[in-house]
């Protein structure tokens, strides 16, 4: 995508207030990463645990440019077929029936086997041109005209094989393709990549990639996201929740409270007109903020504590 | 500042985290579309494009820390507590755009004394021109952090390795910045016995202070990470008896960290052999309901055969020294694969694994050297083996013996190892004497040899890591 195309990305601070005019509030660290990559035209791999925003940071992203976002969710077992390109096999089929009978008319008059073969070869491989091609994320992201954002959504689920796949369209931004050759995007997209550390990503990925961790955000941040997605929510029980949230992550869980489930329970909290913590409150809505068994049970041990610690 | 980045891309090098030529190419770019005036924007950036995981990062944060941190303490002071008032400090701390590094407003006696003694002395009168000095004199810690800069470039401070070279460097640095013209005058003014003398001595002093805190800088810097790899090295490569114990740490490190490139290596050839290959006849065959059109293809599934590992560790008095370390191994291995039982034993043998489980390395290891430690008995070990697991070894089963075959004249049962050897997959006995020591004296490993499938020297660890890559790609 061009620079001068996109004057949302025209420098950090541009940034950082154009997503929050989206309600996505940022670090610079990671403002300044989306700089960068648009800047430099390089993919970013976002990392970081569960819920503290990678997917979002893409939507944002493709709403604050008003480009297409267009997502791929990796899984065991994705293919190029799904990701990248697949032929129209059906319409191949239906093609090659329908124009059997147009094949008289063609070898008519054509001497013996040798000419009959010459003849066809004149009509080249209609069956394998661009209008029998079923394009998959990948490809289309390079078809956008005016750019694209692609989200390359758990990278880490994905295969070591496809990996591989995604080597060429991450650094020069095009798909080769062996029936009708290389195909390049005329406005490079701009790639976000996420992973959540289910296992290593290979070094040759990482390489053409800017490397983005998100880590959970400070009781500040957190609390102006919160403000930003629920703006309702009284001011006292916004500080009182984040802190609660915080203090939550400090203990030993099997999942530890996201961003996502701290607006999560800010919405329940808000629901249920709640005006303050109490633990009567927090323990009827703890499974907002928790999702296994045990871990409400570690917290409800301690709430006592946790609410002490809170007002403290 | 292109070359300061590349020195600094050298020293996150050295500190194991891999930097690409692509990624350095990247980090110009970064800086060049950043610029280098916001700290934090310029470390956020160089971050995103050199360090690839959170672990790398916090490296990264920590030599940016250090490595763009060269403030020089400011060596005013020490005048500033002799006479010169505060607001003259400032002057010339700060020398306005009019007014040259020379200007009559420096007034201190120090000063004086200097220029006074300089009008008589022509070689003084020199020094005093020279550049260094009057980035001494003006306190000019810009300019002489630029020169050090310079002269560390020249003489390739950045290749510092020990620390017994800091005092080396620190001469040739500062024979760089021409602190022999400095020595050269002192040594003229004591002759004279010159009241300039002190001052400049002074001067003398600070430079030096300056140059060695630089130079105590870089070596900090430098070869902090080529030392622990270094040392890595070394410790891999020497035989596992020779360690001392206070490197115990240390090489749990290794090993766990080999293990887990292992298990990484492995579990990856495993996945992809799941799926097996197409299974031509029975497509053809089933094809034959459509006309021979094979609409579905059948898959030949890959066998599933489930890999047992049998450990079996000497923890003896003859192998006392190797034992923690084979133990080590062993405790690490259980951890990389599955289905791993293990078996100590001296004068007799039984089953380690649940301590394994149970209890962390340490204890573990302590534990089985208590219970099973004593004078080496293969014949009846094996028999309590047999007695154990000669059941359940199937031609699935992997047998590992570490021990050093030295049976002080008993009967080896050979019998028994034959029967696992003939019962299993394969029987790897892995020795830590050298190969040349099998046989002589009371050692059995010839014998034993014979009823192995494989039987290696292992007493490095980088032995042990051949060996097990090998085993595993054998299990697969």
């Amino acid at each position: 995508m061009h620079t001068q195309d996109f004057p949302q990305l025209a420098s950090i601070e541009v940034i950082e207030q154009g997503f929050e005019s989206f309600g996505y509030i940022c670090s610079p660290k990671i403002a300044t990463a989306v700089f960068l990559a648009f800047q430099l035209r390089k993919p970013i791999l976002v990392e970081g645990p569960p819920g503290v925003g990678k997917t979002e940071l893409a939507k944002t992203t493709a709403a604050l440019l008003d480009v297409p976002l267009i997502r791929l969710q990796c899984y065991e077992g994705l293919d190029e077929a799904k990701a990248l390109y697949e032929w129209k096999y059906g319409k191949q089929l239906l093609y090659t029936q329908v124009l059997k009978e147009k094949l008289g008319d063609l070898l008519q008059g054509a001497q013996g086997l040798a000419e009959s073969v010459e003849r066809l070869h004149q009509f080249g491989d209609i069956f394998y041109s661009e209008q029998f091609l079923e394009p998959r994320p990948l490809l289309k992201a390079m078809q956008q005209e005016r750019g694209a954002i692609l989200l390359i959504d758990e990278v880490d689920k994905s295969d070591y094989e496809f990996e591989s796949l995604l080597l060429e369209i991450l650094s020069d931004y095009q798909v080769s393709i062996p029936e009708i050759g290389t195909v390049k995007a005329s406005v490079s997209p701009m790639v976000f990549l996420t992973s959540n550390n289910t296992r290593d990503i290979s070094d040759a990925l990482k390489r053409r990639c800017l490397h983005l961790y998100i880590p959970f955000p400070s009781v500040e941040l957190e609390e102006r996201i919160v403000l930003s997605r629920v703006p309702d929510i009284d001011q006292q029980l916004r500080h009182q929740l984040v802190a609660f949230v915080h203090s939550l992550r400090d203990l030993d869980l099997k999942k530890t409270p996201a961003i996502s489930e701290t607006i999560d329970w800010a919405r329940s909290l808000l629901l249920l007109h709640a005006r303050e913590l109490d633990p009567e409150i927090v323990h009827s809505t703890l499974n907002v903020l928790l999702k296994f068994e045990d871990d409400i049970d570690t917290a409800n041990a301690g709430l006592q504590d946790l609410l002490a610690r809170r007002t403290a | 500042m292109q070359n300061h980045l590349v020195s600094f891309i050298r020293l996150l090098r050295s500190h194991d985290v891999r930097v690409s030529p692509a990624e350095t190419l990247d980090a110009m770019d970064v800086a060049a579309v950043l610029g280098y005036a916001g700290r934090e924007r310029l470390r956020d950036g160089l971050a995103s494009a050199l360090a690839k995981t959170p672990a790398e990062e916090a490296v990264f944060q920590h030599c940016f820390e250090r490595f763009f941190d060269r403030e020089l303490a400011d060596f005013a002071s020490t005048r500033e507590e002799r006479e010169a008032p505060q607001d003259e400090q400032l002057a010339t701390l700060e020398p306005g755009p009019g007014e040259k590094p020379e200007a009559s407003g420096r007034a201190s006696p120090d000063d004086s004394l200097l220029d006074a003694a300089a009008t008589e002395d022509a070689g003084l009168q020199a020094l005093l021109d020279s550049d260094l000095l009057r980035q001494l004199r003006d306190n000019d810690r810009n300019a002489l952090n630029l020169a050090m800069g310079e002269a560390a470039a020249g003489v390739g401070l950045s290749q510092i390795q020990m620390f017994t070279q800091k005092g080396q460097y620190l001469r040739r640095m500062l024979d760089a910045m021409g602190e022999e013209q400095v020595r050269r005058v002192i040594a003229d003014l004591e002759r004279r016995q010159s009241p300039a003398l002190e001052p400049l001595k002074r001067y003398r002093d600070i430079l030096r202070e300056q140059v060695r805190d630089y130079v105590a800088r870089q070596y900090l810097l430098q070869a902090e990470g080529d030392n622990a790899r270094f040392m890595d090295d070394i410790l891999s490569t020497t035989r596992l008896s020779n360690l001392e114990h206070r490197y115990l740490q240390r090489v749990q490190e290794l090993v766990r960290r080999m293990a887990r490139k292992l298990a990484e290596r492995h579990a990856r050839k495993r996945r992809m052999f799941r799926r097996g290959r197409l299974d031509m006849g029975k497509t053809l065959r089933r094809g034959i309901a459509n006309d021979g059109v094979m609409f579905n293809t059948y898959w030949r599934r890959v066998r599933k055969d489930k890999p047992q590992l049998l450990a079996i560790c000497d923890v003896s008095g003859s192998v006392a020294a190797y034992a923690k370390f084979l133990l080590l191994f062993l405790y690490s291995l259980q951890d990389v694969l599955p289905r791993v039982r293990s078996f100590a034993f001296s004068s007799h043998l039984g089953e380690a694994s649940e301590l394994f489980i149970q209890h962390p390395v340490e204890k573990a290891i302590e534990l089985v050297n208590w219970r099973y430690g004593g004078a080496t008995d293969y014949g009846s070990s094996l028999q309590d083996f047999a007695r154990l697991a000669l059941d359940d070894i199937n031609s699935n089963t992997t047998v590992i013996i570490l021990g050093d075959a030295r049976n002080n004249n008993g009967d080896p049962r050979l019998d028994i190892l034959r029967s696992i050897y003939q019962r299993s997959r394969r029987v790897i006995w892995l020795n830590p004497e050298s190969r040349r020591a099998w046989g002589t004296g009371d050692s059995e490993m010839l014998r034993y040899q014979s009823a192995c499938h494989f039987a290696a020297e292992c007493n490095n660890l980088v032995q042990l890591e051949r060996v097990v890559d090998q085993l595993l790609k054998l299990n697969r």
